[in-house]
This record gives structure tokens, sequence and C-alpha cells, in this order.
């Protein structure tokens, strides 16, 4: 039997409140994946899956539904049994210790608080099991409901808060024993846009100060750009690519991670010339360009990603540019949406800021649109 | 309609009354009125028309035999709910975390016999225990004892009986209340760092409490009117209170004493129902289904309001009491409670599905007396059934009255669902109270209240005397089924329906009634098996020309245990498991009652 002490004491924690930043005593665990395989039947949840977590690392599993990203934290939560693999924390495995003795924090997208206890008794919960004495578990709860700017809400029930203080709530029920680990199955997702924002940063700021190891899972990729350490982009119960945002979105491994992540422009085209670090392409409609000669071959036709918002937009012909006509024009607040079509039949997508310089084009007004070598990023 | 637009104009406020949904509450309303509260007032005026007014109810309480029956009653029906309880939750558990086609079979041997007639189930049990009985023989055989045991007409019989005949409303009750329940809040206690006992005790008990509640109240009230078990599996010092309500009615005995004594009993019911239902909502009557109105709400808010502090007491009182306990049953291995849970729950599927397989086996038998296993098989008694014209006249009379019973109910249940769940009438829970009611009164008080007002009209052993009766009970079942169809139909739907064109009839035709015509399917064979199956009614308002089936079994087993038994229940299990199979749809949503 493995004692809770493995991974936490609260017990012995008697660090002030309010510890700050990357000096932080408490570090999250590492966490190591060895071929996790999980199936329902004959449907493949997780293949073969192996990944590693820094300790205190913010990891976001970022995937369509299916995509095997929430089996993934099951497994790791322990409410689903591994077929194949296993999961080790700091290096010890853990398939055979119950969920109840992982000692890990979760958050639930349906929140689960227990209807039946006030806030405060929801957070003092995790610390009632661990056995932790009452003057510890009722100082450390409110630490935590101070942390989540709960204080005045501690004698409440849950069914008398809004979504967003219950989610809060769930966050302070989930790092309240400090663990090493903290879950997330997708706990924003039941919040509308702005309170879904302002709960981002704010656990973004939880995670420096905590410090554990976070796994998030979102199907919301602006979600995961903005929060993550590392983004685990999931399809089919595959790890496709994972990697740091700004690399996630900038040099996506595929076709379905540049979809995925952000909205692209794919192109197909020929490859002309190789010189250096540059090389020569050249578009279905004759619109010949050049890129980072990094992943492409010596010839044959490749596919170019162009993310919308490096597209430049001209008026009138610009040497480099490339004739198109416009099929929509929307103004979204901050950028105009222009879709657009080229005479090989490329469908183009165009965002430029809103400026006094870009004016909305009228669909089936003619455009010219260019782009520089160091927008486009050719596809392995 | 067409010519409507002018003419309407001169009284648009009656006309907008007469199209109001509330009317459609009038016919059962009416129904109800008078053949189920009017003669209950009536008994209730009976009894006390004595002077001084309260000589009958005194002599109930004084002379010894009917005191003791009724202290006696009360500490059965209790222990029968306690026992509910105790394996009533681990079998919901087991149904809830079991999943596909073996949840599907462990719910349907707890369904299916709740559906089966309460005689039928009792004379499996009397199969079952009685001394060439499966039980006994398996004992010797095995070496426990060298002769059969009595096992039958004892307390414990009595108990068991009951319990097993109760049990299904428990576990239906439990479970409903647990399938409720949000799952992630376990796997939140459980990442929590709870043990499974800690879940159990912290999370799973606290929030299904009221199913519990619901489902103890639902048997204990039920049990105590129980009057077909423990007659035929106790002994002379079972009595039960409801018996003597029959067993005078055989000798009358002074006018207005009978009287007293049913009005004793349904008094101590409608307290009981009365203080739960203000404790806890009257819905555990019919299972929880909320209605639109204003009054739940209120009391709901009230009670979160009050709510904390009391909960925290009952908190520290957990962690001080139940907690070390658990600690301690924590340390025992990992698998035991999931063990203890299939063990008890399979105790409790065995205790539902034996009788019934050996009452099924037993129809095949060639003994001409009760003896399993049977020394040979035959269909002699399925011939002799089908070939004797008292048993097949009898069938008929039921299956008439059962059919006329069945409309009477849906017609006047469905309308009256209707115009609960559409209308904005005011007191909508207190005629919900009114329509679900007859659940709960014992149907021994309901006969013996009925049997005046059958005399007056003429209606004693009438094939529509017994219909009208069987209807009472039938009304609530179609109530609480339609109803909850009706809730379940999107008003969107509806209202799209309206918005583009069609009138008030065309919605409900092309729209409503669509989409309640699962439930509506249902609510019919239920109100069916109910006039189907019911005895005690019957018991008191029938006469020797019209002899329903229940009434024949009823006849027999207290005359002489045969194979026909085995065979009509055979017949009534095949009728119902069809049935269930045509109802399934709809079994998940709504709860029906026996």
């Amino acid at each position: 039997m493995i004692q809770i002490q493995t991974w936490r004491d609260p017990r012995q924690d008697a660090a002030p409140s309010g510890r700050a930043g990357a000096g932080s005593d408490l570090i999250g665990a590492r966490i190591s994946m060895r071929n996790v395989t999980k199936k329902y039947g004959a449907f493949v949840a997780t293949d073969r899956i192996s990944l590693d977590i820094e300790p205190g690392e913010f990891i976001t599993l970022l995937g369509p539904s299916g995509s095997g990203k929430t089996t993934l934290l099951n497994l790791l939560a322990g409410f689903q049994d591994i077929d194949e693999g296993e999961i080790l924390i700091d290096g010890k495995p853990i398939t055979h210790v119950p969920t109840h003795r992982r000692g890990f924090g979760m958050v639930f997208q349906s929140y689960a608080l227990f209807p039946n206890m006030t806030v405060a008794q929801n957070v003092a919960f995790p610390m009632r099991m661990a056995g932790v004495d009452w003057a510890t578990s009722d100082r450390r709860v409110a630490e935590t409901l101070e942390m989540m700017r709960l204080s005045e809400h501690a004698r409440k029930l849950p069914s008398e808060m809004s979504g967003g203080q219950q989610q809060r709530v769930a966050i302070a029920r989930a790092i309240v024993m400090r663990p090493r680990v903290v879950l997330m199955d997708e706990p924003l997702s039941a919040l509308d846009r702005r309170l879904r924002e302002s709960i981002q940063i704010e656990l973004r700021d939880l995670h420096r100060t905590i410090g554990s190891t976070i796994l998030f899972v979102t199907h919301d990729q602006s979600e995961a750009l903005t929060m993550s350490d590392r983004i685990a982009v999931m399809d089919q119960g595959h790890i496709i690519q994972m990697d740091r945002p700004l690399e996630i979105y900038r040099h996506p491994k595929s076709r379905f991670v540049a979809g995925f992540v952000g909205e692209s422009n794919l192109i197909q085209a020929d490859v002309l010339e190789r010189r250096g670090d540059l090389v020569t392409l050249r578009s279905p409609s004759g619109h010949v360009f050049h890129a980072d000669s990094r992943n492409v071959p010596a010839s044959g036709t490749v596919t170019v990603l162009i993310r919308p918002e490096r597209m430049a937009l001209h008026e009138t012909p610009v040497p480099g540019t490339a004739p198109a006509t416009v099929t929509s024009a929307l103004f979204m607040g901050e950028t105009l949406r222009i879709g657009a079509v080229m005479e090989g039949g490329e469908t183009l997508l165009i965002r430029c800021p809103d400026t006094a310089a870009n004016h909305l084009p009228e669909p089936g007004s003619r455009i010219h649109v260019g782009w520089g070598p160091q927008d486009c990023w050719v596809l392995a | 309609m067409t010519s409507a637009p002018l003419a309407a104009h001169p009284a648009p406020a009656r006309r907008s009354r007469l199209k109001s949904p509330a009317l459609l509450l009038v016919p059962a309303v009416v129904f109800l009125a008078v053949i189920y509260v009017l003669p209950l007032i009536d008994l209730a005026r009976v009894s006390v028309g004595t002077d001084p007014w309260w000589s009958h109810i005194a002599r109930v309480f004084s002379v010894p035999l009917y005191w003791e029956s009724l202290v006696r009653t009360m500490k059965i029906a209790l222990t029968v709910a306690c026992l509910c309880v105790l394996f009533g939750y681990p079998t919901a558990l087991m149904i809830q975390r079991s999943k596909g086609s073996v949840q599907a079979l462990i719910a349907t041997a707890v369904i299916l016999p709740y559906f089966i007639a309460i005689l039928i189930r009792t004379y499996a049990w009397m199969v079952l225990l009685g001394r060439n009985g499966p039980i006994n023989k398996t004992a010797i055989w095995l070496g426990i004892y060298d002769e059969p045991l009595g096992l039958l007409f004892n307390r414990g019989s009595v108990l068991l009986g009951m319990t097993a005949v109760l049990m299904p409303l428990m576990v239906l009750s439990i479970y409903s209340s647990l399938s409720r329940l949000d799952q992630n809040l376990v796997r939140a206690a459980l990442a929590s760092g709870a043990g499974p006992l800690a879940v159990f005790w912290r999370v799973l008990l606290p929030l299904t409490l009221p199913g519990v509640g619901a489902g103890f109240l639902l048997v204990f009230v039920s049990a105590l009117g129980f009057f077909i078990t423990p007659t035929l599996l106790g002994g002379p010092g079972d009595q039960m209170f409801a018996m003597h309500i029959t067993q005078q009615a055989d000798s009358i005995t002074g006018e207005g004493f009978l009287q007293a004594l049913a009005v004793v009993l349904l008094v101590i019911t409608l307290v009981v129902v009365g203080v739960a239902g203000r404790l806890m909502g009257f819905e555990f009557i019919w299972g929880g289904g909320k209605l639109a109105d204003t009054a739940p709400a209120a009391t709901k808010l009230r009670r979160v309001s009050a709510g904390p502090p009391r909960r925290s007491l009952a908190m520290v009182a957990a962690d001080a009491v139940g907690w070390p306990i658990l600690r301690l049953i924590g340390r025992l291995p990992s698998g035991t409670g999931t063990w203890a849970v299939r063990i008890l729950g399979g105790l409790v599927i065995c205790t539902l599905i034996l009788p019934i397989l050996v009452v099924i086996v037993i129809s095949f038998s060639k003994a001409s007396y009760l003896t399993f296993p049977p020394p040979g098989w035959s269909l002699q008694w399925y011939e002799k059934f089908f070939s004797d014209s008292n048993w097949m006249t009898a069938f008929w009379n039921s299956l008439g009255i059962a059919a006329l019973s069945a409309a009477i109910a849906v017609t006047l249940g469905a309308t009256a669902a209707l115009g609960i769940v559409r209308s904005e009438i005011r007191y909508k829970s207190a005629l919900m109270l009114l329509l679900v009611s007859p659940m709960i009164v014992p149907p021994v008080v309901l006969g013996l209240s009925l049997y005046s007002l059958f005399l007056k009209l003429n209606l004693v052993g009438t094939v529509f005397g017994l219909a009208a009766a069987h209807a009472i009970g039938g009304i609530p079942i179609v109530v609480v089924i339609v109803a909850a169809s009706l809730q379940a139909v999107d008003r969107r739907l509806e209202q799209g329906a309206a918005v583009h064109g069609a009138s008030p009839l065309t919605v409900f035709r092309t729209v409503t009634l669509p989409a309640i015509a699962p439930g509506l399917a249902a609510a019919v064979f239920f109100a069916f098996l109910h006039s189907f199956d019911e005895l005690v009614l019957s018991l008191f308002l029938s006469s020797p020309r019209l002899k329903t089936l229940p009434l024949m079994l009823w006849a027999d087993v207290n005359y002489q245990l045969n194979p026909v038994l085995a065979v009509v229940s055979t017949l009534e299990v095949l009728l119902v498991v069809g049935g269930i199979f045509l109802a399934r749809p709809v079994l998940g949503r709504s709860r029906g009652a026996h």
C-alpha cells in the first residue's frame, strides 16, 4: 500500500501564505508516459502515447472530441485502467495506485462541487480526507479562498453562486493540498467568453504561485495558446505535435495541426529552384514566391502555410503580389476578414488590422495579395 | 372557428376561460370526487355516527386484539422498510455501477417483479418455502437437516415475503436518485483523496438521502396497509391491521366499528404521508417529477438559506462518529466494498427472481401437488387451465374489466395530466396530490368505503363497477407517466408549429401526441395491468356471479395449492415481460406505480 506521503504531506507544510514566484519550494511532479494505450473494444482511444512533462510545467492537451485527450487525463487520474504501457510520476509507476491515493488535484467542466457542502466545506474536503487536523485545515482553506478571492462566499452553498464563482471554488478545492499535479478537464468551456478569459489569466498566475504541474484539457485552441508552457496537439489517439505555443502556431508539423490551431491558408506549390536558405515556389495560378527552405525537398509539390494575418493587401499591383478577386469581406472589430480567390482557384483568407489605410473592399472587386519568404512555412 | 374573429369580440374573457387547459382536469377530479373522496368521507362519518362519537374509535385502541395488532403492524412495516433500505441500497448501487447489457439485465430483474401481481409473488414464496419446496429439498439434500422445516406461517416468512414484494419500490427510488447525480462528483471526491467508503459516506449517501427517504416512506406506507402477503405467509401471531378489516367484513359486526378500524388505518397513513410531505415535499409519492409551480421553488429556497448551520452540524457528527469507523473499515482490502455491494445486491436479485423461476418450472410439473424439483414434465396443468370453464370465464371477465378500466383511467388520467402540466392554475400541487393520492390509501380502506356506495348504486358485482373501482388506482399511474412524458416535450417545438400557422388542435395532433405516444402506450398497459391484477377491491366489490382471475387465484391459494396457480402465474409473467419489452423506451424516464 502506498502512503499519501509519497506525493504530498500537508502536515509538514508550515510555509506561510502568498509564497511568491519561481523561488517556490513546492515544485510539481515530473510526469512520464510510456506507450500508454487504452482501447474501448475495437476503438483505440490512446495509441502508444509517450510523453515527458517537466516538473511545474503547464501542459495543454488540445484536440477535437474523440482525439483521446480526456481519456489520457482519466488514465492519469486513475478513473480508467491502462491497457498497455505505464505512467510514471517522478519515476515511480502509478498504475496500481488507486485514484484517491494519487494525491492529485482535479477540476471538472461541470464543476462537480458537492451540493450538500458549503464553499468552505468543499474546499476543506481533500484536507478532511487526508486526515489533516482542523486547525491546519481551517488555515489552509482560508488561505486558498483568499487566493481565489472567495473569502466572502465561504459559507454559501454552490447552488447560490454563479458559474464562474463555482469554477473558482472547484479550482480552490483542487489546489488546497498544494498537489504536485493538477488535472483540468475543460474547466472553462461552460463559461462565457469574458469570464473565460479572466479565469485564464487567473489560472496562469496561480500556476506561477503554486508551482504544480498542470495538465489542462481543452478543445479551444486560443485557450491552449494563451495558457500553456507547451501544447500537445492530439488526433485519433496520437500526439501529433508537442511544443511551445509559438512553435505550434508558426511551425506546425502537419496540415492537421495547422488547421486545428489558428486559421490558415494552405497553398499547393511546385518547387522551382532551391538556393541556400531560400526556395522558389510556384502556385497553381502561376504566382512565383520565395520561402524558407527548411523542410523543402529539391523538387515536386509542397504545401505552404501562410497565416491570414501574414498576408498583405494592396489595392494596386505591387511587384511580388498576385491578383485575386474578393469573395467576402467582413468587419470583425479590430480586424478585417477578407475572403478571396486567385486566378488558379486558390482560396485565400486575409486578416488585416482595421487601420485608416485598410478599408473594406467590395465583394467582386480586385485586390493584390503578397507575402514574404518569412511568412511562409512549408509543411513537411 | 373560421367565423370566430368577429363573433369572439363581445366575450373574449369567457372564451379564453373555456379554452383554458385547466378545464381538462374537471373530468378526473369529478370522477375521483364521486367515487373516491366522497366514499372516504362517508366512511369517516359512519365511524363516528354513534353517541358519544368516539366510542368505536376508543374500542379500537382499548381492545387488546386490535391495539396489539396495530403495534405489530407498525413494527412489521418499520422492519420491512429498514430491510428494504439495507438491501436496496447496494442493489441500486450495483445497477448504477454496471454497464451495458449487464445493467439492463439487473435492472430488468428488479423491474419485472415490480409489475407482477403481489398475489402471484406471494404465492411464489409459498411454493419456495413450502414443505416440499426447493429450499427444504436443497437443505435436506445438502444434509443441513433431515426433516423438512416449517418455513412458512411465521414472522420470518412474513418479513421475507413483504420485503421481497416491496423491494423494487425501494431500489427504483434509490436508483433514480443515484442516477440523477453528476458522476463527476464521485470522481471529484476520489481525486480529492476520498476512498470508496468515504465517497459513499460523504458524497453518495448525503446526496441520495432524499431518494432513500422517499423509498422508505413508500415502503412503510404500503406495508402498513398490507393484506395479501401477511394473510398467506403469516401464522396466527402475525395478524396485521388490514386483515381485521376484511375478517370483520366477512362477519358483519356492528355497523360503524368496521369503519372505525378503516379510519384508524387511513388516518395513520395520511399522518405519516403528511408529515413526510411537509419535510421533503410531496413529490416523493410520484417519484420526484417536479411541477411548474411556484410553491416547491419557494420551499427549496427557504431550505437552502436555513441549511448551512444544520448541515455543518450533521457534518461534525459524521466526522466524529462515522469517520473513525470508516477509517478502520478502510484498512480492509480494497475490493471489500465492491464485493459487499455485489453480494448483497446479488442476494436481492436472487430473492426477486428465484421465486418466479421456481413457479414457472412448477407449472410444467407432472405431479398433482407442489413439489420441487418436479418428478416429471407435462402440460397437463395448462390443459386443465384452458379447458376449465370456471378459469376461462374468470380470465375473460378480468380481461374485459381491465380493458374497460384502462379506458376510463387513460381517458381521465391523460386529460388530467395535460391540464396539470399545461395550465397555469393555482393549487396545482394540491390537485396533483389529489390525483396521485389513491396510490397511498390502503386498498382495504378504499374497498370498504366503496362497498357501501356500490350497494346504494347497485354496482356490486357489475363489470362497470369493478372497472370504475380499479380505475381509481389506475388514474395515478396514468397521470404520473403521461405528465412525465409531457414535461419531456420541448415547448419550443409546439411554439414553432404554432408560429408556422398550426391551430392548437393541429399542434397537439402533429407535435404533442407523437411525442407522448410511447408514454401513453405505457400508461395504457400499466393501467390495464393494475386492473388485471387487482384483488383487494375486487374482494369487497365482486359477487359470486362475477369472478375475476385474481379472485379465483385467491380462493385457490387459500384452499389448495395446485400447479394451476403456477400456470396462471407463468402467463402473467409472460404478459408483463411482453409489456415491459414494449414499454422499454418509457420505463427509463418514469416510474409507474403498482
